[in-house]
């Protein structure tokens, strides 16, 4: 009785561990079909924020004012 | 680095090159300098932005538009008049949004917004399919630590999707007023 249950245990435990791998996959696939566009839209801001700045601009808590001078 | 196939099963670079990002690190640490009251590094950055802007802008939409490719190929499914709705929606989407004789710089940030919108889409479409599948007891059913994980992807997607859009109306709002003008041809439509 005791090996059954031990052996239900132990299947258990391996379906589970299966599930977290399977998870685990799906979540990186995710994650790099989002990182291309992450990195984009990491670029833009980059590029954006420089225009403005260049244009004069300077960020005080996320907003754009005009430099002085 | 990665690639991904496109719908004709031509291999794409989805990633910056490190020329490209090596520009973009210098770009920004100007800008930080500049904003801290160094006046030759705002020199310097606008000496930069009109010289080399111009490249970047073309190489960030470029792959821009080549990931925006692959997602909607991934929310096609396989369907290929599923897939040709899609590029046909994403092309309205950034003319709407780009506007008439719009900046290289608004076509990148249309681009990101285009990009964003079709991200979220797909992790919305994937998230409601999962919860679905895990009604009841079946063995497909997914952990709640992995919704969690996914709705986070999803949730940081949706606020960089609004923070995109908040920012090409400022970025438009601000260059009219202070224009920097950088001479790039970039095909808003090319696909």
């Amino acid at each position: 009785m005791a090996e059954i249950a031990a052996e239900n245990d132990r299947a258990k435990r391996e379906l589970a561990e299966a599930q977290r791998e399977r998870e685990k996959e799906e979540l990186g696939r995710l994650e790099a079909l989002a990182a291309p566009v992450l990195q984009i839209s990491d670029s833009a801001e980059i590029l954006a924020h420089a225009h403005l700045v260049a244009a004069g601009y300077h960020r005080r808590k996320g907003e754009y004012r005009r430099a002085r001078g | 680095m990665p690639e991904a196939k496109s719908s004709g099963h031509t291999p794409v670079a989805l990633e910056l090159s490190e020329e490209t990002r090596g520009r973009l690190a210098e770009l920004r640490a100007l800008s930080e300098k500049a904003e801290a009251g160094d006046k030759g590094a705002r020199k310097e950055l606008r000496r930069m932005v009109l010289s080399s802007s111009e490249e970047v802008i073309g190489r960030a939409s470029d792959v821009g538009r080549k990931a925006v490719r692959t997602l909607a190929h991934t929310a096609a499914g396989g369907d290929p008049l599923t897939e040709e709705a899609l590029y046909a929606k994403l092309d309205l989407m950034r003319a709407e949004i780009a506007g008439e004789n719009p900046t290289p710089l608004e076509v990148l940030l249309t681009e990101r917004v285009v990009s964003l919108w079709m991200l979220t889409t797909l992790l919305e479409t994937l998230l409601a399919t999962q919860y679905r599948r895990n009604v009841g007891d079946g063995p497909e059913r997914l952990s709640p630590s992995y919704l969690i994980q996914q709705s986070r992807i999803l949730e940081s997607a949706t606020k960089r999707y609004l923070a995109a859009i908040k920012e090409l109306a400022r970025v438009r709002k601000l260059q009219a007023m202070a224009p920097v003008r950088v001479n790039t041809q970039v095909n808003v439509l090319g696909g």
